[in-house]
């Protein structure tokens, strides 16, 4: 067992605490707290803030090309065993279809999730990663 | 909103957050704004509010303000209870914090501050290692794995609904790893925390994003435990503890804070 204070960037991977990214702040700060409108009414101010809603939308087509892009940026000479799928093909027809008949219905009702949610999408989300 | 519409007004007051009356501030802290505007106490009863002058004729937002912001309120809150602010609260003039924010709602600050005295917030942050995490997805749903063989060295568009039935799989399969490595972070830290809010991913390769109000003196533990997970999911997932914050999660509107307590341990 290790304590809290071991250095950041080692193998353990745990940095001691109190660093936060631009990405954790705008998180934190632009989303959460009071309101003041909710207090102040009559006196309130307004300014132009030049941050935008940091908000990312997870599932969306982007992060699905996203996923797939990562996968094809995968090293394959690091794949150990190769890709699962090689054995996959020389088996059975009969189970295989099985396999994908309930990953299709899962990944549609995922669709339907993700059609839901991908109005708010901002142009701002990629600076905002950026500055992760 | 009534924002008010005064030509002649070339300033304002920014407020951080109301804290106890009694704190005194060192002189000299730098708050948003370019130049940095310097950060004061205005008071009334038991409560006083950190605020700044900001010139109306610039936008804010800078990294620099919104660090002034964070930074500010974080140190506060390392040694008293802090109600903070969302970023961007400006009114007129200090009278109006006085009387409009810290008069007119004062017994319910008060007693917000008394609930958040000794306490601090952490946020565990994990991600996953993009490599790792898919070659683990990909050992492990076949149908993952016979599409990423289809899209390799293809034409991207010509493969585009391949890519998006891969992502889809992948965002799924990720999402199931989220939930279970997001609890067994809850798991972990139950006890030692007096609640807890799970945010929303702020990235699709978040493990973990959980922010927790922690007993001041539980915090050496927290650390403790939570160091314990990150070496234990050493390569995986690379496990951070933000913190101590200001209870950012943990004010707000009275519904959002009860639900928020009554997932805690």
């Amino acid at each position: 067992m290790t304590t809290a204070m071991q250095p950041a960037g080692g193998g353990g991977g745990f940095a001691r605490p109190n660093a936060s990214g631009l990405a954790d702040v705008l998180d934190t700060i632009l989303d959460k707290g009071l309101v003041i409108d909710a207090y102040v009414r009559v006196s309130l101010v307004g300014i132009e803030l030049l941050t935008v809603d940091a908000r990312i939308v997870i599932a969306s087509v982007d992060t699905y090309l996203r996923f797939a892009e990562a996968v094809n940026r995968l090293d394959i000479s690091q794949e150990k065993e190769g890709l699962p799928g090689l054995v996959g093909e020389l088996e059975h027809n009969g189970a295989k279809n099985k396999t994908k008949g309930a990953l299709e219905a899962a990944g549609d009702k995922l669709r339907e999730f993700a059609n839901g949610y991908e109005e708010p999408q901002r142009a701002g989300r990629r600076s905002r990663r950026e500055g992760d | 909103m009534a924002v008010q519409d005064t030509d002649a007004r070339q300033s304002a007051v920014y407020v951080y957050g109301i804290l106890p009356g009694d704190i005194e501030l060192e002189p000299g802290a730098a708050g948003v704004g370019d130049p940095p505007g310097e950060v004061r106490v205005v008071r009334h009863g038991d409560l006083a509010a950190l605020v700044s002058d900001v010139d109306l004729t610039r936008p804010l937002g800078r990294p620099d303000d919104l660090f002034a912001h964070e930074g500010l309120l974080d140190a506060a809150a390392a040694e008293v209870p802090v109600l903070p602010l969302r970023f961007g609260a400006l009114v007129s003039d200090d009278d109006a914090v006085a009387e409009e924010l810290l008069q007119a709602h004062h017994d319910e600050f008060a007693i917000a501050l008394s609930q958040l005295e000794g306490r601090v917030e952490y946020v565990v942050r994990g991600r996953y290692d993009e490599q790792d995490i898919l070659r683990e997805v990909l050992g492990e749903n076949r149908q993952a794995a016979r599409l990423a063989k289809q899209i390799r060295g293809a034409d991207p568009d010509a493969t585009r609904e391949l890519r998006i039935q891969l992502g889809e799989i992948l965002n799924a399969e990720v999402a199931a790893r989220r939930e279970k490595d997001t609890r067994a972070v809850g798991d972990a830290v139950d006890g030692l925390v007096e609640a807890s809010v799970v945010r929303p991913p702020s990235s699709e390769l978040d493990a973990v994003y959980t922010a927790l109000l922690v007993r001041a003196d539980a915090a050496d533990d927290l650390e403790e435990t939570v160091s314990r997970l990150a070496d234990d999911w050493a390569g995986r997932v690379d496990l951070n503890l933000i913190g101590p914050l200001a209870a950012y999660d943990f004010v707000g509107a009275p519904a959002a804070t009860a639900a928020a307590t009554a997932t805690g341990g």
